[in-house]
């Protein structure tokens, strides 16, 4: 026992002490302090293990929490910043094309990529316009721009007889260019700009939340219209409710007329 | 952990408060540029076209 105690005051540091005084006197004084020293770090050191490991575990848990956070503010705020720097770049692109082809020859000659067009909605503020690009891919309508679908059904351009010129935009970022698609109503007027023409064109029915495999919305005759006959229709689709993808939201609407697009490009009535 | 990166880091208290926002910032760097562009497209919020899905062929309706 004794000497138990005395290897434990040696190694615990105490050892200082024990030679200056007489071993009877001071082993009552630190065979106390001895053991008590000695269980007291054990646990202190288990307790330190373990809570090491919850100590690293939370900073993770927290970790994982901000990174959560930052893909929120990622998504809807900075793809949003990202796209419209691109779409007012493309945007301007096109114009200046424009501008370019109406000096030098007259006449309809476009790459669908760099821009069909502009979509306005002018019951989403004034002067809202989105650019018409070709394709309703991640990579394109990720900058900020309405495509018109390819495929599953292939949109009809504006100016063929008929057909139904469909679109689809990010609700939620990227843009968020169809963000408030639900305020669109019967009546609403949609116009589509092209180099030379106005294509103007009155919503006539909207379809507020639809199955995502709902094709047949797209179709030259969209299903579920209520329409017939072919016609030269609009079909704009976005994803519903907002910050979800479970839905699909679609307008639809119906050419009412067509304007040429002057010198000056000077908006049609609708417009002002 | 973030203890542990606080200790291991050179120079007086300031400096080390200036290499941890550094730090932070090249992690947000490397989240924004890479990470979240790589996993958006995995998470389902982003899909706004209607399409025929996978298989289904038609769609229904």
């Amino acid at each position: 026992m004794t000497t138990e105690n005395d290897d434990v005051l040696e190694t615990g540091g105490a050892g200082q002490d024990s030679p200056r005084a007489p071993g009877a006197e001071t082993s009552p004084e630190d065979t106390p302090a001895g053991p008590d020293a000695d269980t007291g770090a054990g646990p202190r050191r288990r307790r330190g293990g373990v809570a090491a490991v919850v100590g690293v575990l939370g900073e993770l848990l927290i970790t994982v929490g901000l990174v959560l956070a930052l893909f929120v503010v990622y998504s809807l705020w900075w793809t949003n910043v990202v796209a419209n720097r691109e779409a007012a770049r493309k945007s301007e692109k096109v114009r200046e094309h424009w501008a370019q082809e109406a000096e030098e020859a007259p006449g309809r000659s476009w790459d669908p990529r760099d821009g069909v067009g502009f979509l306005h909605l002018p019951a989403l503020g004034k002067g809202y316009e989105v650019l018409i690009v070709k394709g309703t891919g991640t990579e394109e309508l990720n900058k900020g721009v309405a495509g018109y679908y390819t495929e599953p059904v292939r949109a009809a351009m504006p100016w063929a007889k008929r057909g139904n010129f469909s679109l689809a935009a990010h609700r939620d970022g990227h843009g968020a260019k169809f963000h408030k698609l639900d305020k669109l109503d019967k009546g609403d007027v949609v116009v589509v700009e092209t180099k030379d023409t106005w294509y103007v064109y009155r919503v006539f029915n909207t379809l507020p939340e639809t199955s995502k495999y709902n094709v047949g919305a797209l179709e030259p005759i969209p299903k579920g219209s209520g329409k017939k006959r072919a016609g030269r229709y609009i079909t704009l689709t976005t994803c519903t409710p907002v910050y979800t993808s479970r839905h699909r939201l679609i307008v639809w609407g119906e050419m009412v007329r067509t304007q040429k697009v002057d010198d000056k490009r000077t908006l049609p009535a609708e417009l002002r | 952990m973030y203890g542990w990166i606080w200790r291991h880091l050179p120079g007086n208290a300031w400096v080390r408060a200036l290499i941890c926002l550094l730090l932070v910032l090249a992690v947000v760097y490397v989240l924004f540029q890479y990470v979240f562009p790589w996993a958006e497209p995995l998470l389902p919020f982003g899909d706004v076209t209607v399409d025929s899905g996978t298989g289904t062929g038609g769609g229904d309706r």
